[in-house]
């Protein structure tokens, strides 16, 4: 009890420390400046919080470290860009990977079926390994004939760069439809759902030991049922969901761009940890080695399909008016006219950078917390980072959880990414910067600590907001005539600089606990 | 069926360590069977195979009627057995009430079994607000056993339920597992031999990872030579 009050009273005194800095800070600004730099600096940490959360849950139960998790930032970007600028690749795309998925989660079937094959252990290696490469040797013998509408990176009237410009002016082009030519619609989708259920089998068949004497029943079948109909029905009203996406408000798909990036982050997740993380659990060093380079696997990814060029995300249209009574004044004007600035003491504010992407960030801390402190599955987590054996032991299947967790976790990253896009623009290095700002902010908050991750995240914005203000109007230095200007690369500078007085203060971050 | 568990020669291993080689025993249902042994004889290692939380190689452990070795952990759990385990693991991040309703299996288990949980230890009521650690370690200890309790188990293994309590405490403690012993089978370890014969009706002798003798407990309490020679001085 008395060590935990220490504690406390050193966290409050970097806290007070932290407040006076910023008191300084600010002093030598206007309020207007003070103003935008602070409501900037919750933007960036909300950003960083939604990585940096993501990063902080999975570490937390999993003892994972997702070093893909800046990469899978950029991807949910990507995603969402890609739902809102270009909805008939979208829809294209959609069939594929939903059958994909549909072999694939039929794993648990697979799972029954290969525990019952008796082989030795080097038949079985050599059989699991030439059914997973079978399967997805079959897998891209399909793709590649599947018709997919996308853009050409080698034409620059049809690149990324142009769609989103041309979307940025309001102007959508529909571009023509592709055909089922080089196979037939039957033949592509039999042959996506068979190769990944071999790939599947494969898979199930290398990991037997861990899945024996799992129960069928007919819920196991629901996910690959609908995941199988869905994929059948955006195959087979392919068009009409495309010019519907196409007619639909800006803002709906926004909001639809979103959810797919979340979603894909979920799945990601789901994948990454139920085939390449869970055979690593006991292997810390290799984990790391995994997920950074996954991490890069995923940069070239995006790199080849979207080409290296920044480009951007237009904001939705409720982000973007400016006729009428805008810059708004008042709540009922920004309504009206949708306006995309507003004036805030004698300021303009932008309101998707500097209100919304705040406030989104607010509303997830917020529901993450209930999540975690209200929910049985947050019961279920807090117990799992202390203790895993024990809660097995209680009989709650831990490594379901896991999976959760994990999908969760990267969900967050990849909702970040598409939250952040239309601000900040789309660049194959947006991850990086991100994860090294993430880790920081963790680092100063307490690695496995959620409200250190809010915490650390919003220390993190801030400064980095205020040392890019003091780079525009520079800081005077007291007794001479000098002005200083940090210069752009001290920003990231200054956030490892309030890390390592943090850390060499209290070793367990601000909110952290004391392991 | 008289036996709700048996061991049959497993042989289990924790890491690569082969801890276990060789225990055979059986549980006969409705009573108590202490497990005795020095420390490291691998009396915890023993509870942690028919859990499925130390990985049984060889031999097998069938519980009411079902081989379960080889199942992972929570689906053995789920079957019916309760795990009381040494250090108690009480969630530190989570209130005493929380610490009760995770071990739900079924919705409103707890709801079910609150009145006679609070009858086995009423000074838990008390604390059902506080957190797990910021209880005396007697009650966590009886924490750890509500806990067992709250689902359905037929089977309870305790491990090491005196460990590091004052006699006072140890004394309630007896009680409370004689009490809830008419519910339901328990498996036992424990150090302290005046307790477990206090408590056991069956022993079962573990040396060196292999299980050396069994039998009822008042034979061996008869016995001062075996408990002398197995046990060390008591």
């Amino acid at each position: 009890m008395k060590t935990n009050l220490r504690k406390n009273s050193k966290a409050i005194i970097i806290l007070v420390i932290i407040a006076a800095f910023l008191f300084v800070a600010a002093r030598g600004m206007s309020g207007r400046d003070v103003l935008i730099t602070v409501l900037r600096g919750f933007s960036t940490g909300s950003v960083t919080f939604l990585v940096a959360a993501g990063f902080s849950l999975i570490f937390g139960l999993l003892d994972v470290l997702n070093l893909a998790q800046g990469t899978l930032y950029m991807i949910g970007a990507y995603v969402g860009w890609t739902v809102y600028v270009r909805p008939d690749t979208f829809i294209d795309v959609l069939t594929p990977v939903l059958l994909i998925l549909a072999g694939f989660s039929l794993s648990a079937l697979w799972g029954r079926l290969a525990s019952r094959i008796q082989l030795a252990p080097k038949a079985r290696k050599i059989i699991s390994w030439l059914l997973i490469l079978a399967g997805f040797g079959l897998l891209a013998l399909v793709l590649t004939r599947y018709p997919i509408a996308i853009w050409n990176l080698n034409n620059y009237s049809e690149s990324p760069i142009t769609y989103s410009y041309m979307a940025d002016q309001g102007l959508r082009i529909i571009p023509a439809e592709v055909t089922f030519e080089k196979i037939s619609p039957f033949l592509a989708l039999a042959g996506l759902l068979v190769s990944s259920a071999i790939s599947a089998f494969g898979i199930a068949l290398l990991n037997r030991d861990e899945s024996r004497s799992q129960t069928i029943n007919w819920r196991k079948f629901l996910v690959p049922a609908l995941l199988l109909l869905g994929g059948i029905l955006a195959v087979v009203f392919n068009a009409q969901i495309t010019s519907w996406m196409y007619a639909m408000s800006t803002n709906w798909l926004f909001v639809i761009a979103i959810l797919i990036a979340i979603l894909s982050g979920v799945g990601l997740g789901a994948l990454m940890e139920t085939t390449l993380i869970r055979p690593l659990y006991n292997r810390p060093i290799y984990q790391l080695m995994l997920t950074l380079g996954l991490g890069t696997i995923g940069l070239q990814i995006v790199q080849a399909v979207w080409g290296r060029p920044e480009f951007v995300w237009p904001k939705p249209e409720f982000f973007t008016g400016t006729g009428g009574a805008c810059p708004a004044t008042n709540l009922a004007d920004l309504l009206e006219y949708n306006c995309s600035t507003v004036f805030l003491l004698g300021g303009r504010v932008r309101v998707y950078d500097e209100i919304f992407i705040p406030i989104v960030g607010i509303i997830v801390l917020i529901v993450v917390w209930i999540l975690l402190k209200r929910s049985r599955i947050g019961m279920i987590i807090r117990a799992g980072v202390q203790d895993r054996q024990m809660v097995e032991a209680l009989g709650i299947n831990v490594r379901r959880v896991f999976t959760l967790v994990f999908a969760l976790g990267v969900g967050l990253a990849t909702f970040g990414g598409a939250l952040a896009a239309p601000s900040t623009g789309l660049t194959p290095v947006m991850g990086e910067r991100l994860l090294l700002s993430a880790l920081i902010a963790l680092a100063i908050g307490g690695l496995t600590s959620f409200p250190g991750a809010a915490l650390g995240s919003l220390l993190v914005g801030l400064i980095q907001q205020f040392m890019i203000k003091y780079g525009q109007i520079g800081i005077p230095l007291p007794f001479t005539d000098a002005v200083f200007k940090p210069s752009p690369p001290l920003v990231p500078a200054s956030t490892v600089l309030l890390m390592v007085i943090v850390l060499l203060i209290l070793p367990g971050g601000l909110l952290g606990s004391k392991e | 069926m008289s036996n709700i568990l048996e061991v049959k020669n497993i042989h289990s291993f924790i890491n690569q360590f082969h801890i276990l080689q060789d225990v055979d025993f059986v549980v006969p249902k409705g009573s108590i069977t202490a497990l005795l042994g020095r420390n490291g004889a691998g009396k915890t290692t023993t509870l942690k195979s028919i859990l499925g939380l130390a990985s049984v190689r060889e031999g097998k452990v069938i519980f009411e009627g079902r081989e379960v070795q080889g199942m992972p952990p929570f689906e053995i759990a789920a079957l019916g057995i309760g795990f009381v385990p040494e250090h108690r693991a009480i969630f530190r991040d989570l209130s005493v009430e929380e610490n009760l309703k995770i071990a739900e299996r079924n919705k409103g288990d707890l709801d079910r079994k609150r009145t006679f949980i609070f009858d086995l230890f009423p000074d838990l009521k008390k604390f059902l607000n506080l957190r797990g650690t910021e209880l005396s370690g007697g009650q966590q200890q009886m924490l750890a056993i509500a806990r067992a309790l709250v689902a359905d188990n037929s089977l309870l293994l305790i491990d090491e339920p005196s460990e590091g309590l004052a006699p006072v405490i140890i004394e309630h403690m007896i009680d409370a597992i004689r009490q809830l012993s008419e519910q339901s089978t328990v498996v036992l370890v424990e150090q302290n031999f005046l307790v477990a014969s206090k408590l056991a009706k069956y022993f079962v002798i573990i040396e060196e990872g292999k299980s050396v003798a069994s039998g009822l407990m008042k034979d061996l309490e008869a016995d001062k030579a075996m408990i002398h020679r197995y046990l060390g001085a008591a």
